[in-house]
């Protein structure tokens, strides 16, 4: 009997072994029907993932195309992945389709030629990024694009505190870059900001050079050298010595990936943060990872603005099914789902005055979350230094405080 | 005929473990060497080298891997022998062993996790520390745990993660009939001589048991001293350990930091070896001071000391069970859960229906490789174990076949992966789910093997014997003897394989390059960003799945070999042999 029953079972999980195998080949044979489209981007947020999963469904609709979302951890994970595809011959079958970039791992893929060029161009939406009059959308941290990547979202740097906590410490938010020093003092360990490897962690170090050395602001948009360097770092170093011995976990530690800077704000080890997303935290508050006496605000010495990019690889296989999904990005209905706070917030690339009236109204939101910045404020914009300044600053920051993996 | 075919399954699981490992080996040791076409490196010299021994917290890298490793082996040693002195001639021993178990199938990466909800200055022990006073804002993180400089949060969460494995692989060996009639003799010896119990089990049953661990404890050691989750979680990083720098530098978006990565990789080896050769030698110092207390005639051992250790323990790792439960359950289910409250303000299943959305294709893909490496798994085991009675080889060989066996846990994963991966480029770069099945086999067939091993030894040898003697094959034999009276032991291996499979975050993550969504990418992923229920809710599905798994094999040989009675007996004959593990 009990031979029976393992000789079934046995049977049983053939089956289930070898039938999805076999569906496997069958999905592949249909591949000229359905493209697969692979989208490398970081997974580390429900927002991102929730928007890129109805763009996988609207694209399937619409074009028939099966959008995979690759969730990384690290966006280094896929560029080293074509890199290595590049080094053993893999010039035609790739297994990353599009990529979310910008700044550095753009600079790198754009040095090895690991992106596709001149592409975006062809893009029927593209021209509603207005890209004349608009450098930002072909300019990555300086660099030019030369249409090796389509600009998807914009952003920009605010700050956000537990009010209640400010309460209880009888502070005031600190508005300047100085008095976030002076606050640090006053409260020690309730602030920090990630290693420069991280993409907020040296967007703070950018930060704090631009607001500290207001007199050489013109050097930051030029390729960093060791003139201009000596003359903005020893501004910079005097104030970072001064704050890091007051910071969460004395300096010692910093923490390795911005996300973890939300993640203490929501259990209280931290008062305050900083975000390059204004909308992820009225929807943070939304999902009960951030408390309900968060504000978000804008600095009043300035706020690092920069946009973000859709990169498509040199070895893609199905590189016109991926451009079609990047057009559909770049259409006003997806735009604007990516714009709205319940989705993502993620600010539009396109020039809404260059919109028809009904697209334009896509884009208007009616109720404003507390928690959410308040957008009738100006805001100074302070434009990302010249790509060699993100190197440079964290090569000498290494230099000086330590190699922190 | 039948013979013949195992003795192929056997060369196929050699092959299938050391292959792998050496071309991972190999490649990374050309790009230690300077050779990697791809970045435009041609020459193969030593500079490499020289530029990872320059850097200027290397020594303290290397330091914080052996100080971890080393330590938390140590410790979670101790630990375990003092459990087993303690409690060894005890009723106790199988409720410490329900406890434990758990423990043994929840990956690290959770493992960490879970420590960090329960002891950040925010955490429940902060939390219930703080009843009673005016706090309203936690701890400014200024305490050992987590994220110490010395590593000794990592060095603490290690050992807390090793010391069940230890246990388990302890009784196992006691529990073997040889071993066991050996050991009951030695017992009565100590006891009959008026040595107390405690003293009995550290001279006299101690130095059998460990004698026979050893293998799987230097297993243990190289994970340890090698492991990226957990530094990467609890550890420090000014500087880091050395394997967590190698992930970093292997992910550089300076692509010639490879290079640094490979010869980095390459050090982590030898760092491992160096901390197997520290511990063999403690153990040499053990038993050289062992030898001269020995004929001392003391009759007691510490018992006092050893009895308080081991409670103490036994209470921690309670605590801690209760803590991390009470935490990652309600945080996944929490709304607002402000500081110092024990209680959320409320609950909403929000995180779980977002988790839920994202999970089908994670899930089902866990569940295809799981199934389908632990189902393979079990059966070139079974060829092979069957091979070893069919036809017993010499003893060299066997020696080499048992380090074989070991390879893939002897040779740190951040050392052989990145290489891999780079060799699964030049052969067959689309068949992502072979890779990745390949990368998951490394790691599983190792401890089905242990597993079943154990079964297979206490199998009465005379049933085949006497079906032999009326004229059965081999096969018919292995068939219709062997594999029914072995099916328990076999659906607990099947259940460690997948286990083992579903936990897998690095060699899935390279071998498939990300296409393959498994519940542990997603988690590791979801811990990357900024909810803390939402990563609850991955801790709890992470924890959970291999359970499911357990369960079965726990309940499903009962159930189909007699429905009702014999089902707690079985129960616990075959946890019994869960603890080959």
């Amino acid at each position: 009997m009990q031979v029976f029953f393992f000789s079934c079972i046995v049977v049983l999980s053939v089956f289930v072994v070898a039938k999805p195998a076999v569906g496997k080949t069958n999905d592949e044979a249909a591949g000229e029907k359905t493209p697969l489209v692979r989208f490398h981007a970081w997974g580390g947020s429900a927002q991102v993932n929730g928007y890129l999963q109805w763009v996988a469904e609207q694209v399937k609709i619409r074009f028939n195309i099966e959008l995979q979302h690759v969730k990384l951890a690290d966006t280094s994970d896929a560029v080293s992945r074509v890199l290595a595809e590049k080094a053993a011959g893999n010039h035609k079958n790739g297994s990353v389709d599009l990529i979310w970039i910008n700044g550095e791992n753009f600079a790198a893929m754009k040095k090895h030629d690991l992106l596709s060029a001149s592409w975006v161009d062809e893009l029927d939406n593209f021209s509603l990024t207005n890209p004349d009059e608009n450098p930002a959308v072909t300019k990555d941290f300086g660099e030019p694009t030369l249409g090796m990547e389509a600009p998807w979202g914009k952003a920009s740097m605010v700050f956000y505190y537990r009010s209640a906590h400010f309460y209880t410490l009888g502070l005031m938010a600190p508005k300047t870059i100085e008095e976030l020093l002076r606050f640090s003092q006053k409260s020690p360990g309730r602030f920090t900001y990630p290693v420069p490897n991280d993409y907020l962690g040296i967007s703070f170090i950018k930060y704090a050079a631009l607001a500290l050395n207001k007199d050489n602001r013109g050097l930051f948009y030029q390729p960093a050298n060791d003139k201009s360097l000596n003359a903005v770092l020893p501004s910079l170093w005097a104030y970072l010595d001064a704050l890091h011995p007051t910071m969460w976990q004395q300096g010692k530690h910093m923490l390795r990936q911005a996300s973890q800077l939300q993640r203490l704000v929501g259990t209280g080890e931290l008062s305050m943060a900083f975000s390059f997303t204004a909308s992820e935290i009225p929807s943070a508050v939304t999902r009960f990872d951030l408390p309900e006496d968060v504000r978000t605000y804008s600095m009043q010495d300035g706020s690092l603005a920069n946009v973000h990019f859709v990169g498509l690889t040199y070895n893609s296989k199905n590189k016109a099914a991926a451009k079609t999904v990047v057009n559909f990005l770049l259409s006003p209905q997806a735009q604007a789902k990516k714009q709205a706070v319940e989705v993502w917030g993620d600010d539009t690339v396109l020039d809404l005055e260059s919109l028809s009236a009904s697209d334009q109204a896509l884009f208007v939101e009616d109720n404003i979350h507390p928690s959410a910045l308040d957008k009738s404020q100006p805001t100074i914009l302070l434009a990302e230094p010249h790509s060699s300044w993100t190197d440079a600053l964290r090569e000498a920051w290494y230099e000086r405080y330590g190699a922190r993996y | 005929m039948f013979a013949q075919f195992t003795r192929v399954a056997r060369w196929c699981l050699v092959l299938l473990l050391c292959v792998p490992v050496l071309a991972g080996l190999v490649g990374v040791a050309f790009p230690a060497l300077g050779y990697f076409p791809a970045i435009g490196a041609n020459t193969l010299s030593l500079d490499v080298f020289k530029t990872l021994f320059s850097l200027k917290d290397i020594w303290q890298m290397v330091w914080l891997s052996l100080f971890t490793g080393v330590g938390s082996t140590l410790l979670a040693i101790a630990g375990a022998f003092l459990l087993l002195a303690s409690f060894y001639q005890s009723n106790w021993l199988n409720k410490i062993q329900g406890l434990l178990s758990p423990f043994l199938v929840f990956p690290h990466a959770g493992a960490a996790i879970a420590l960090l909800f329960v002891f950040s200055p925010s955490g429940v022990f902060a939390r219930i520390a703080a009843v009673g006073t005016n706090a309203a804002i936690p701890g400014a993180g200024d305490a050992f745990f987590p994220n110490d400089p010395w590593g000794l949060s990592v060095l603490l969460a290690l050992s807390l993660k090793e010391l069940p494995f230890i246990i388990l692989m302890a009784l196992s060996v006691m529990s073997q009939p040889l071993v066991k009639s050996k050991l009951s003799g030695y017992i009565k010896v100590g006891t009959a001589l008026g040595y107390s119990p405690v003293a009995t089990f550290f001279k006299l049953v101690m130095p059998v048991v460990f004698a026979q661990i050893k293998l799987p404890i230097l297993a243990v050691l190289v994970f340890a001293t090698s492991n990226v989750e957990i530094p990467l979680i609890l550890g420090g990083n000014n500087p880091s350990t050395l394997a967590v720098a190698i992930m970093h530098w292997f992910n550089h978006i300076d692509l010639s930091m490879r290079l640094l990565a490979s010869s980095a990789a390459v050090l982590q080896v030898a760092v491992s070896g160096g901390a197997l050769l520290l511990l063999l030698g403690a153990e040499r110092v053990v038993i050289y001071v062992g030898r001269k207390r020995l004929a001392k005639g003391n009759r007691r051992f510490f018992d006092s000391f050893v009895h308080g250790a081991a409670h103490g323990t036994v209470a921690l790792y309670i605590a801690l069970i209760g803590a991390v439960i009470y935490s990652v359950l309600m945080y996944s289910i929490a709304k607002q859960w402000a500081y110092p409250d024990l209680f959320p303000e409320g609950t909403t299943l929000l995180h779980w229906r977002t988790a839920v959305e994202t999970l089908a294709t994670p899930l089902s893909n866990s569940l295809l490789l799981g199934i389908l490496v632990s189902t393979s798994a079990i059966a070139l085991v079974l060829f092979t174990l069957e091979s070893e009675h069919l036809k017993p080889v010499g003893k060299n060989a066997e020696r080499a076949f048992s380090v074989s066996l070991f390879l893939p846990l002897l040779v740190p994963g951040v050392a052989f992966l990145y290489g891999l991966v780079w060799f699964q480029q030049l052969v067959l770069q689309d068949a992502v789910w072979f890779h990745t099945y390949i990368a998951h086999m490394v790691y599983v067939v190792p401890y089905v093997f242990l597993s079943m091993a154990v079964a297979y030894r206490k199998f009465d040898i005379r049933y085949a014997m006497v079906a032999q003697s009326l004229g059965k094959t081999p096969w018919q034999v292995f068939y219709h003897v062997k594999l029914p009276s072995l099916f328990s032991a076999i659906m607990v291996a099947w259940a460690l394989g997948l286990a083992i499979s579903f936990s897998q975050y690095l060699p899935t993550l390279l071998a498939s390059g990300g296409t393959i969504a498994t519940i542990t990418t997603e988690a590791v992923a979801s811990v990357s960003g900024s909810s803390t229920r939402l990563t609850a809710v991955f801790v709890i599905i992470q924890a959970i799945m291999p359970l499911v798994g357990f369960l079965m094999a726990w309940y499903l040989p009962a159930a189909l070999v007699k429905p009702s009675d014999k089902v707690r007996s079985l129960k616990k004959k075959s946890r019994a042999v869960l603890h080959g593990a």
